[in-house]
């Protein structure tokens, strides 16, 4: 308590009291700000002196007119190995047990699981390709479904990070920066565009796994970092109660709730006054948010309406609450409902080993609701503005982890060179950008940075990435920190 | 000469050939001075004695010798045309002769003054000043290009003296818009247009600066002094591409410093060409090209309907960044809001807006008055789900810049689809779970800007689609997933036989 006597004595001795006004009159802009929607220009009282700062930020309103209103990305956490999935490598079969060539390795840093190996065995992919599509694609048999939408897509082969571990990788891809405590991109776009739907959050994540005892995820993939708190990620759960805490506890009902929130209000606005801290609006704004989520939520998590054929089409396991499968048909419910960032997060493609034998697994896990979803975006009308992004943080080294058998090998982690695709709103359908050299370890092609890859999402939402910019701590902060360049190549 | 040849090896000859355009305005002026005084003798305004003349004329003649010995340094650099250059020297050479001659008549003191040396004053200082006209106009051809003099001289003047009308494409600098952008041969109206107004002043037919020529194919192909100047195929290892990159203040950059400098859609444009193999043939339509080229070239066009750079198989839709609209009033959008409408920005420093009914489905035909006010404004409309009937349409059918339409899931029916002919941006059309039936297939046929149906759980059966797939090829009708597209997708997944395969291999 002492603590809070204090501070209101330190706010009041530093503001004048015409200082104090234009101060609170700024705050008030602000709490009008803090709501997700109508913050244009339209909508906003005049602006109180000294607020120009909080005018130029670019609130509520895209940049250029968009492809894309949102974004659905199934991020593939752990790494994929994009030589058992997409880049087919033949050379690596007819070098099949040789060391990776110095030429080719050039020193290049490798992680402690490797790094002190004797040898560096190129292992061959275990699985076939075969050409699918007009861009005569290069598909492994592990992905017999998203072989059929090759037609739709755009595959980046040409991706490079700078990250060499998981932790770090996911959340440069996610925030932009290796160490966390940026906002994730979910933040940044919900920030930037705000929302589009007043019952829903704008930036919504949704957690499956495929195996278990893989890499963790941590919430600071989907925080808000230093923007406001009512652009954080709101994690969708399986199961009854979705959001933590949403529904209302045993003995309160809707009009209890009501009566509570406006006296909470009224409580918190006096607090405003002495403190000054707009996240207490923004703190207000969210319990608003999850009182009008109350109704909206189960409306939207509710499946059992769905037909049979929809479950037909992602798979059975698309009935089973938690699943990649399931979670793809949530996604696409959620960007019916015009949520405008929804970020799956699929876990368990680290396979350092016995790699032939869990790539098969992750891939079943994912393959035939990923191509599903696209099919029944595109039916509904929404594939047109919706932009569908299938990636994890880094690619897979072209020599075997651990012992080289015919039936067994394992790949450790890859940043020079790995494939993502995208599909839907503002990118070519059935394109390939990009090439890696025979081994799949360099590029030789077309690369493209995650800052590029940050750049160009942004930029199919609307956003010029050099432009959306927060103030903190005395300098600008932006997603892709001072790089980035949008790859037009892809554009359609 | 042993001095003129010792200087020609080294930076000196070329320093000071490069004072000759300053030189030679020295003679000019000189004779100019010489020239006025005769006539105002004549006519008694001034008294002047022989000496001052005498003494004008040397000042003319030194110069006038002077600067011939300067241009002959100048010359000696190169890059200009043979035939013009000879005669300039000669005539240069001709005016210090004469300029000297008419000296020594009016300073020689001769026994008999009237003698008949006197009589060579008039016609050598007439020739003298004469020549000095010729040489001039050549040395300024030589310098800034052929016709730069009268480029701009006005059609009444053009016909006084017999000289062929203006045409538009001569207006210096300037490059003719063209009229159909994707059908114009890549070489002939891109690049050359550009090179013609940028560097064939100094690269062209009366001056060839480092031995280069860009007013013709064959020039360009052979290249200057340095060797070629462009590598088919790869743009920004071009000389070309890359003199116009360096920066300015760099003595590689061209155009020189000062002189007009290439647009960079236009340093874009040869790279781009230069990249596609330097075709002289090709049309802009059989070229691949990035947004950015694409943007460049739509930029050449006059807007008119013919130009569409993305070629047959990329029609490019509408373009929402060039609608301009006024600032929408504060009250209709809070009006609209009041309903529960979304009313959000499509585009920062536009007006225009989509409104979404998606937290308003009670919205119905009533509400839509409310949106006239922003008729303007509203490009993307979102009113599925919504109580909205046909009635509703001939509200919509007045929002004039409305891109795209969401009608899903409402009780619209064929008669409301007569109503959308109005609007000349609609692209986007989304009717899945109406009533709308095969009766509007040619209706949606008509719909020129639609880029793309939704028909998914509406009446308009299969062959419906079909029909409409047929009448407006470039379309994109999507009707759903029928139940056999669904086995077809099933079956493609079980293509799968990797339960066997790991253990055979």
């Amino acid at each position: 308590m002492s603590f809070y006597r204090e501070l209101e004595n330190h706010v009041h001795e530093q503001l004048s009291r015409r200082n104090f006004l234009s101060r609170t009159s700024l705050g008030l802009g602000a709490a009008a700000v803090a709501s997700l929607l109508n913050a244009d220009s339209w909508g906003r009282a005049p602006e109180a002196p000294g607020a120009a700062e909080e005018a130029a930020m670019p609130l509520g309103a895209p940049h250029f007119a968009p492809k894309a209103k949102r974004i659905i990305y199934l991020f593939q956490s752990g790494a994929p190995s994009q030589l058992e999935l997409f880049d087919y490598k033949p050379k690596l079969a007819e070098m099949w047990g040789q060391d990776l060539p110095e030429s080719v390795r050039k020193g290049q840093r490798l992680t402690g699981m490797t790094a002190g190996q004797s040898s560096f065995p190129l292992a061959a992919s275990n699985f076939n390709f075969s050409r699918y599509g007009a861009s005569d694609m290069m598909i492994s048999e592990l992905l017999p479904f998203t072989s059929g939408i090759v037609d739709e897509v755009t595959f980046i082969r040409s991706m490079y990070t700078e990250a060499i571990n998981h932790d770090p990788a996911v959340t440069f891809f996610q925030t932009g920066s290796e160490q966390g405590g940026r906002p994730s991109w979910g933040s940044w776009v919900s920030y930037g565009l705000g929302s589009d739907n007043r019952n829903m959050p704008s930036f919504v994540v949704l957690l499956s796994k495929g195996r278990g005892g893989d890499q963790p995820l941590y919430a600071k993939l989907w925080s808000n970092g230093f923007l406001p708190s009512v652009h954080q990620g709101v994690v969708f759960r399986s199961g009854p109660d979705p959001v933590f805490y949403l529904n209302n506890p045993d003995g309160v009902d809707k009009a209890g709730r009501r009566r509570m929130l406006d006296a909470l209000a009224k409580l918190q606005q006096a607090q405003f006054e002495k403190i000054l801290d707009p996240e207490i609006n923004y703190r207000m704004e969210q319990y608003e948010m999850a009182y009008r989520m109350q109704t909206a939520v189960p409306e939207t998590m509710n499946i059992s309406d769905e037909p049979d054929y929809i479950f037909d089409l992602y798979g059975e396991e698309a009935r089973k609450p938690g699943t990649f499968a399931a979670n793809c048909l949530l996604a696409r419910k959620l960007v019916e409902k015009d949520v405008k960032f929804v970020q799956l997060y699929h876990q368990g493609w680290d396979q350092h080993g016995n790699l032939p034998r869990d790539i098969q697994t992750m891939a079943r896990s994912v393959d035939q609701a990923s191509a599903a979803l696209i099919r029944d975006l595109k039916q509904r009308g929404l594939l047109d503005e919706t932009l569908v992004v299938w990636g994890g943080e880094f690619g897979r080294g072209a020599y075997s982890q651990g012992k080289l058998t015919k039936e067994n090998y394992g790949r450790d982690h890859h940043p020079k060179s790995f494939t993502i695709w995208m599909a839907g709103a503002g990118v070519k359908k059935g394109f390939v950008l990009g090439e890696t050299d025979e081994f799949g370890y360099n590029i030789v092609k077309d690369p493209v940075h995650v800052h590029d890859f940050q750049a160009t999402v942004m930029h199919l939402l609307g956003i010029n990435h050099e432009q959306l910019v927060f103030k903190h701590q005395g300098r600008r902060f932006r997603l892709t920190d001072v790089h980035g360049k949008v790859v037009n190549e892809i554009l359609s | 000469m042993i001095l003129t040849s010792l200087l020609q090896l080294s930076d000196w000859a070329l320093f000071i050939g490069r004072m000759h355009p300053l030189l030679v305005h020295l003679p000019i002026g000189f004779l100019f001075i010489a020239l006025f005084l005769e006539i105002a003798q004549r006519f008694g305004k001034v008294a002047v004695t022989e000496q001052t003349k005498s003494f004008v004329l040397l000042c003319a003649a030194i110069g006038a010798t002077l600067s011939c010995v300067v241009g002959y340094l100048l010359a000696s650099e190169g890059g200009y045309d043979e035939e013009a250059l000879s005669q300039h020297q000669w005539q240069g050479i001709g005016v210090a002769v004469f300029a000297w001659l008419a000296w020594l008549v009016t300073s020689v003191r001769l026994p008999e003054k009237t003698g008949w040396l006197s009589l060579l004053y008039f016609p050598a200082f007439g020739l003298s000043v004469l020549l000095m006209f010729f040489a001039g106009h050549l040395g300024g051809t030589l310098t800034h290009g052929d016709g730069y003099l009268t480029q701009y001289t006005p059609n009444p003047i053009r016909t006084l003296v017999g000289m062929p009308p203006r045409e538009e494409s001569e207006s210096g600098g300037e490059i003719k818009p063209l009229a159909n952008v994707s059908e114009a041969v890549v070489y002939t109206d891109v690049v050359q247009p550009i090179l013609a107004t940028k560097c064939v002043q100094c690269h062209g037919s009366s001056k060839q600066k480092g031995d280069l020529r860009l007013d013709g194919f064959e020039h360009l192909k052979k290249g200057g002094e340095n060797g070629p100047v462009f590598v088919a195929g790869k743009g920004a290892e071009s000389g070309l591409v890359k003199v116009c990159l360096l920066p300015v203040e760099d003595d590689q950059h061209m155009p020189p410093k000062g002189k007009p400098q290439l647009t960079t859609a236009q340093i874009g444009l040869i790279s781009w060409w230069i990249d596609q193999g330097a075709p002289t043939d090709k049309k802009v339509q059989e070229l691949e090209k990035n947004p950015e080229i694409a943007a460049h070239l739509e930029a050449l066009g006059t807007g008119g309907a013919g130009t569409t750079a993305g070629g047959p198989q990329a029609k490019p839709g509408v373009d929402l960044s060039k609608i301009t609209v006024g600032e929408p009033d504060k009250n209709d959008v809070a009006a609209l809001r009041k309903l529960n409408l979304i009313v959000s920005p499509v585009s920062k420093d536009q007006h225009i807006m989509e409104v979404s009914a998606i937290n308003a489905p009670a919205f119905s035909d009533g509400d839509m008055p409310l949106l006239q006010k922003l008729s303007d404004q509203i490009v993307w409309l979102k009113i599925g789900g919504t109580e909205v009937t046909d009635k509703a349409l001939s509200d919509v059918a007045r929002l004039k810049h409305l891109n795209k339409l969401y009608l899903d899931r409402t009780a619209i029916t064929d008669n409301g689809i007569d109503h959308l002919n109005t609007l000349p941006n609609l692209e986007y059309l989304n009717l899945i779970g109406t009533k709308v039936s095969d009766a509007s297939v040619k209706k949606l046929a008509d719909l020129k800007a639609l880029r793309s149906v939704y028909l998914w759980q509406s009446a308009v059966s299969d062959s419906g689609i079909v029909q409409l797939r047929r009448l407006r090829p470039d379309l994109h009708v999507i009707g759903g997933l029928s139940a056999r597209e669904v086995q077809d997708f099933l079956s493609a997944g079980k293509k799968d036989s990797l339960g066997t395969r790991t253990k055979a291999e």
